[in-house]
C-alpha cells in the first residue's frame, strides 16, 4: 500500500514549542502567589514512629504550613493497590519515605526548615532481600495486606511478604519433563535501575476560589491521575481538572501521583498554589525503579536438542510498597515470557511479588521483560553448550511458529522470528571466522505483545475549516502527537497542517493513557474511527448545504463535492453551517480493547565487543538490531524509539545500577548512577524486516518497548565468547570482569 | 545578604535583587521567568541547565547569580531570531535530535556553541564537545544526526547567510 502521510519521515508537531524553550512541563509552571513544598524523609529502613515535633519550623520565618499524617485523611493510595501512605504515619518502610511536609514562599526557605524538625523513631527488623523477606522469620511489613482497597484476592500468598503470586502455565509442567532427557538450572539477577528520564516528577496544585482544583502533574495518565488523586484527597472527580503539561520524559516510571496529594493538602491549608518539584537525589531514593529480580529457569530438553518443559521462578523485589504497580494483579507482567521465543509445550511460570524495606519499585518500559529475558537468552547459550549444540542452530529448532501458544497470550498467526533472527545475523559478522583474541559475538532474541486498554479523542471541525484533535494522551516523547496528526490526515485527506492535536482531560472520564506500547494501536484505532465518523457528518451537512443528497457528495481536494454539478462547500464553510441547531460537527469516541491481536513483535540483537584483558572495560564494536515491523506510520519517531531503547538496553547490560546498602541508595546523583552518553554509543545497524500485517492503523506494530529488551543477554554471551566467563548478574561493569579475570587465570588480584 | 546584579540575557539588559544563594538557573527560571532551560540533576552532570555566559557554556544549576553580574547570557530562548528558529534548532526538529525535549534547550544551545567554535566538527567532536549533555530518549545518534545536518546547511548557505 502507498499512503500519502503515513509513512512520511516526519518531525514533531510539538517540535518549534520544543527546541525554542515555549515547551511547558510542569517545572516550568508559574502562577501568582505560588508556594513551594519540601518532604522530610525517613532516615531509617523500617521503624516506628514514636513522635514528630515540628514546633520550631512552623516558627521560622517566612514558613506557611507544616504537615504531618495527623493533618491528613487517613488513606492510602495507590495505582491499583492502595498500600501506601501519603505522609508515613505510625511506621517507616524504607529510607527516602515521606514524614512531614513544609511549605514556604522561598523554596530554599522550606528546605533549611527541615533540619528543624525532630523525629523519633523506633527501630524495627528490617529486610533487604527478596528471598529473605519470603522466610518464614522475616518481618511483615504489610501484615494487613489482605485488607487493603483493591489487593487482588486471586493472587494473594500465604508466602510471608508475597503480595502477588501470579501464575502462568501451559500444558502440563511434570509432563513436560518426564519427556526430557537432561534438565537444566540456572539463576540470574537484576538490580534496581531507574528511568533515567531527565525532569524530575513535579506537581502544581492550585485551587480556585469556587473550588475547582487545578492540577499540573508529570503523568503520563491524566485521567486516572484524578481518579487516584480525587480518592485519596476526598472530594469528587468533578471539580479536579488536570492540566496537561509536556512530560520529560516516562519510560514507565511516570504514572503516580507523586507529590500531587501533598500539593493539594498544602493548598488548601495556605490558600495558595504550591508546587513541588523532587530532587534528583530524591528521584534516586524514591523514585520507582525497575525491580531487582532474580530469576530461576528449570529447562527439560530432549535429546535431540527440542525444549519440552520450562519451569520459570520470577521473584520481583517490590520494594516497601506495591503502590506503583499499574495491573490489576499487582504483578510484573513481563514475567510471562520466561520460555522466550521459543514454541515450549510445558511451562509453568511463577512470579512473585515481594515485600521488602527498599525503595518501591515500578515500572520501567519493558517491565519484567528485560530481567527474564536476560535469564532466558544466557541460558539459551549455556545450554546449548552442555549440548554441543551451536548457539544458533539451538536456537532456530526451538523458534515459535505460526499457532503456537505463548503463556498469557494468545495462540500466535503471523509469527516472523526465524526471519527476524536471520536478518540480524546476516546484517552482523556472526558468519566471519573469529578475528582476534578477547573479541566475542552474542545474540538474543525477545518478543513483546502489544499493549491493550482505553483511549479516547473527540474530532471537532472547526470554524477555520480545521480539525481539532483532543486527546486525553500527553506527550510524553514517543511522538503520540504526530502520528494521531497523521492517522487523521490520512483517514480525512487533509494535509497535516489542517490537523491540530490539542489536550484535554476533563472531558473524557476514564482512559490509560500513554504506556504498554499502546498508543499507536488502541489510540490510533479510536481517532481513525472517529475521523470517520467525522467524515459522514461532513458528507451530510455538506449535502445539505449544496441541497442535494448525501450519496450525490464526494469529498476531494479538501473539499464537499457535488459530483453532477460545479457546486462544492471548504470544510470552513461546512462548518459554519454546522450540524443540527448550528452545532459544531463533532465526534466524541471511546474504545476499549481487553483482549490483544494475535500478532506480536519480535527483535534480534547481535552484539561484538571486545574486552581489554587488563582493565575488564568492555567497548562494543558492533551492535545489530532487527525488528519484525508492520507499517511504520513515522520513520524518523519509529528509528528513534528503536535507538533509544537499545542504548537504555546498552546502560543496563553494562554500567547501570542503583547501588542499595541495607536500604540505602548509595547511588544518590547522576554523578554516581551513571546514564550512557554520547560517546558511550555503539555503531549501530538496524534491519527492519517489514511486512504489512501489524494490527496497529495502517497495519502498523508496536516498536516502543522492543530494542530494551535483549540488549543485557546479547551482551552477557558475546562477553563469554570473547573471554569465556559467564555472568549471572547485570551489569557487567568493568570492575566484574576485571575480578572474574583475574579468579579465571589464578591470580589473587 | 541580598546583591543586586546587572545582567545581559538574550540581549536585554535585567537588573535583578538575589540572595547570595541564588543559583542562576533559579534566577533565569524565577526572577527573570525564563523556563526554557530546565533543572535535571541539580548537580552538573546532565546539561539540561546548560546556559552560555559570554560564550561558553556553563551549568547554570552550578553557577551563583552573583557569577553572572555584567555577563552576556544566552538562553535557550535567545537563539531565534524573530520568527526565525535557529539553524541548530530546526536541524534538531528535521533530524529527530529530541523526543520529550527535557535535554533539548541544553542541547541546542551547546550545539550552538560547537558550530560557532567549529563549523564543520566530526563525529569524535561532536561526541567530545557533547558529553556533558545527557539525553535518555534518542541514544545520541540523532542528536549527531543534526548537529551535522546543521553543519552542512550552513555550509550549503554560505558566508552570507543569516540564520536559517
Amino acid at each position: 500500500m502507498s499512503y500519502g502521510k503515513i509513512g512520511q519521515p516526519l518531525g514533531r508537531v510539538e517540535g518549534p514549542a520544543k527546541v525554542t524553550g515555549e515547551a511547558k512541563y510542569t517545572a516550568d509552571v508559574l502562577l501568582p502567589g505560588m508556594i513551594w513544598g519540601k518532604v522530610l524523609r525517613s532516615p531509617l529502613p523500617h521503624a516506628k514512629i514514636v513522635s514528630i515535633d515540628t514546633r520550631e519550623a512552623e516558627q521560622m520565618p517566612g514558613i506557611l504550613a507544616v504537615l504531618t499524617a495527623k493533618d491528613l485523611p487517613d488513606l492510602l493510595i495507590g495505582r491499583r493497590v492502595y498500600d501506601m501512605p501519603v505522609l508515613a504515619k505510625d511506621q517507616v518502610r524504607f529510607i527516602g519515605e515521606k514524614v512531614v511536609v513544609v511549605a514556604a514562599e522561598d523554596p530554599d526557605v522550606a528546605e533549611d526548615a527541615l533540619a528543624y524538625i525532630d523525629v523519633e523513631y523506633e527501630d524495627m527488623p528490617a529486610v533487604f532481600d527478596a528471598h529473605e523477606a519470603m522466610k518464614p522469620e522475616a518481618p511483615l511489613l504489610h501484615p494487613d495486606y489482605r485488607s487493603y482497597a483493591h489487593a487482588p484476592e486471586k493472587f494473594f500468598s500465604d508466602i510471608p511478604n508475597v503480595h502477588s503470586h501470579v501464575t502462568w502455565e501451559l500444558g502440563d509442567i511434570e509432563k513436560g519433563f518426564a519427556l526430557a532427557k537432561q534438565v537444566f538450572e540456572h539463576t540470574f539477577n537484576t538490580p534496581a535501575v531507574h528511568q533515567g528520564y531527565i525532569e524530575p516528577h513535579a506537581s502544581v496544585v492550585a485551587i480556585d476560589p469556587d473550588g475547582r482544583v487545578n492540577v499540573w502533574i508529570s503523568n503520563k495518565m491524566p485521567v486516572r491521575a484524578r481518579e487516584l488523586l480525587a480518592d485519596v484527597v476526598e472530594i469528587p472527580q468533578e471539580r479536579i481538572v488536570v492540566h496537561l503539561a509536556q512530560i520529560g520524559a516516562d519510560f514507565g516510571g511516570k504514572g503516580s501521583l507523586m507529590d500531587a496529594p501533598l500539593c493539594y493538602h498544602l493548598a488548601k491549608r495556605t490558600g495558595r498554589p504550591v508546587k513541588m518539584v523532587m530532587t534528583y537525589t530524591e528521584e534516586l531514593m524514591a523514585g520507582n525503579p525497575r525491580h531487582p529480580t532474580s530469576v530461576f529457569l528449570r529447562t527439560g530438553v530432549t535429546e535431540k536438542g527440542q525444549i519440552v518443559a520450562r519451569q520459570a521462578k520470577v521473584v520481583f523485589d517490590s520494594g516497601a510498597y506495591a503502590a506503583f504497580k499499574p495491573v490489576p494483579f499487582v504483578n510484573i507482567p513481563g514475567a510471562k515470557d520466561a520460555a522466550g521465543v521459543y514454541g515450549t509445550p510445558h511451562i509453568r511460570i511463577d512470579a512473585y511479588s515481594v515485600y521488602t524495606n527498599c525503595v518501591p519499585s515500578g515500572h520501567f518500559r519493558a517491565p519484567g521483560d528485560l530481567q527474564v529475558n536476560f535469564a532466558v537468552e544466557s541460558s539459551m547459550d549455556m545450554i546449548a553448550e552442555d549440548l554441543g549444540l551451536d548457539r544458533l542452530e539451538f536456537r532456530k529448532q526451538n523458534l515459535l511458529k505460526d499457532g503456537d501458544w505463548v503463556p498469557g497470550g494468545p495462540q500466535l498467526e503471523e509469527v516472523r522470528v526465524a526471519e527476524t533472527l536471520a536478518a540480524a545475523v546476516k546484517a552482523s559478522s556472526w558468519n566471519q571466522p573469529k578475528s582476534q583474541p578477547n573479541r566475542g559475538l552474542g545474540l538474543a532474541v525477545s518478543h513483546r505483545l502489544i499493549g491493550t486498554g482505553e483511549a479516547n479523542t473527540q474530532l471537532t471541525l472547526k470554524e477555520d475549516g480545521t480539525i481539532q484533535v483532543l486527546t486525553p494522551v500527553p506527550e510524553v516523547g514517543t511522538g503520540a502527537h504526530t502520528i494521531l496528526q497523521q492517522i487523521v490526515a490520512e483517514t480525512l485527506f487533509l494535509p497535516l497542517d489542517q490537523i491540530r492535536v490539542e489536550t484535554a482531560s476533563d472531558i473524557f472520564k476514564t482512559d490509560s493513557g500513554s504506556g504498554a506500547s499502546r498508543v499507536t494501536y488502541v489510540g490510533g484505532q479510536v481517532v481513525q474511527q472517529a475521523a470517520g465518523e467525522l467524515m459522514k457528518l461532513i458528507l451530510a451537512v455538506g449535502a445539505k448545504g449544496l441541497g442535494c443528497a448525501e450519496n450525490e457528495v464526494v469529498f476531494e481536494g479538501g473539499r464537499v463535492v457535488h459530483s453532477d454539478s460545479d457546486g462544492s462547500l471548504s470544510l470552513a464553510e461546512v462548518a459554519k453551517i454546522g450540524g443540527d441547531g448550528k452545532s459544531a460537527l463533532r465526534v466524541k469516541k471511546s474504545l476499549n480493547l481487553s483482549e490483544g491481536p494475535p500478532v506480536t513483535t519480535f527483535t534480534a540483537q547481535v552484539v561484538e565487543l571486545e574486552v581489554d584483558p587488563e582493565t575488564g572495560q568492555i567497548k562494543l564494536l558492533d551492535v545489530v538490531t532487527a525488528h519484525d515491523v508492520g507499517t511504520i506510520i513515522n520513520p524518523l519517531g519509529h528509528q528513534g524509539q528503536i535507538e533509544g531503547g537499545l542504548l537504555q538496553g546498552v546502560g543496563f547490560g553494562l554500567i547501570e545500577e542503583l547501588r542499595m546498602e541495607d536500604g540505602q541508595v548509595s547511588t544518590l546523583n547522576l554523578g554516581d548512577y551513571k546514564l550512557p552518553n554520547i560517546r558511550d554509543i555503539p555503531p549501530l545497524t538496524t534491519v527492519l524486516v517489514e511486512e504489512e500485517v501489524g494490527p496497529a492503523p495502517f497495519h502498523g506494530k508496536a516498536i516502543g518497548e522492543s530494542s530494551i529488551t535483549p540488549t543485557g543477554a546479547a551482551i552477557a554471551n558475546a562477553v563469554y565468547d570473547a573471554v569465556g566467563v559467564r555472568f549471572h548478574d547485570l551489569p557487567i561493569t568493568a570492575e566484574k570482569v576485571y575480578w572474574a579475570l583475574r579468579q579465571q587465570s589464578g591470580g589473587k588480584g | 545578604m541580598t546583591y543586586t546584579i546587572r545582567l545581559n540575557v538574550n540581549g536585554k539588559e535585567h537588573t535583578v535583587e538575589v540572595p547570595s544563594r541564588r543559583l542562576l538557573i533559579d534566577c533565569l527560571r524565577y526572577d527573570l521567568g525564563l523556563t526554557g532551560t530546565k533543572e535535571g540533576c541539580s548537580v552538573g552532570v546532565c546539561g539540561a541547565c546548560t546556559v552560555l555566559m559570554d560564550g561558553k557554556p556553563i551549568s547554570s544549576c552550578l553557577a551563583l547569580a552573583l557569577f553572572a553580574d555584567g555577563k552576556e547570557i544566552v538562553t535557550v530562548e535567545g537563539l531565534a531570531r524573530e520568527d526565525r528558529l535557529d539553524r541548530v534548532q530546526q536541524a534538531f526538529i528535521d533530524y529527530g535530535g529530541f523526543q520529550c525535549g527535557i535535554c533539548t534547550p541544553g542541547m541546542v544551545v551547546t550545539a550552538k556553541a560547537l558550530l560557532d567554535e567549529n563549523p564543520d566538527p566530526s563525529v569524535d567532536e561532536i561526541k567530545e564537545w557533547m558529553m556533558g549533555n545527557l539525553c535518555r530518549c534518542t541514544g545520541y545518534y540523532k542528536v549527531i544526526e543534526s548537529i551535522q545536518g546543521a553543519a552542512r546547511r550552513k555550509r550549503q548557505a554560505g558566508d552570507s547567510d543569516e540564520g536559517l
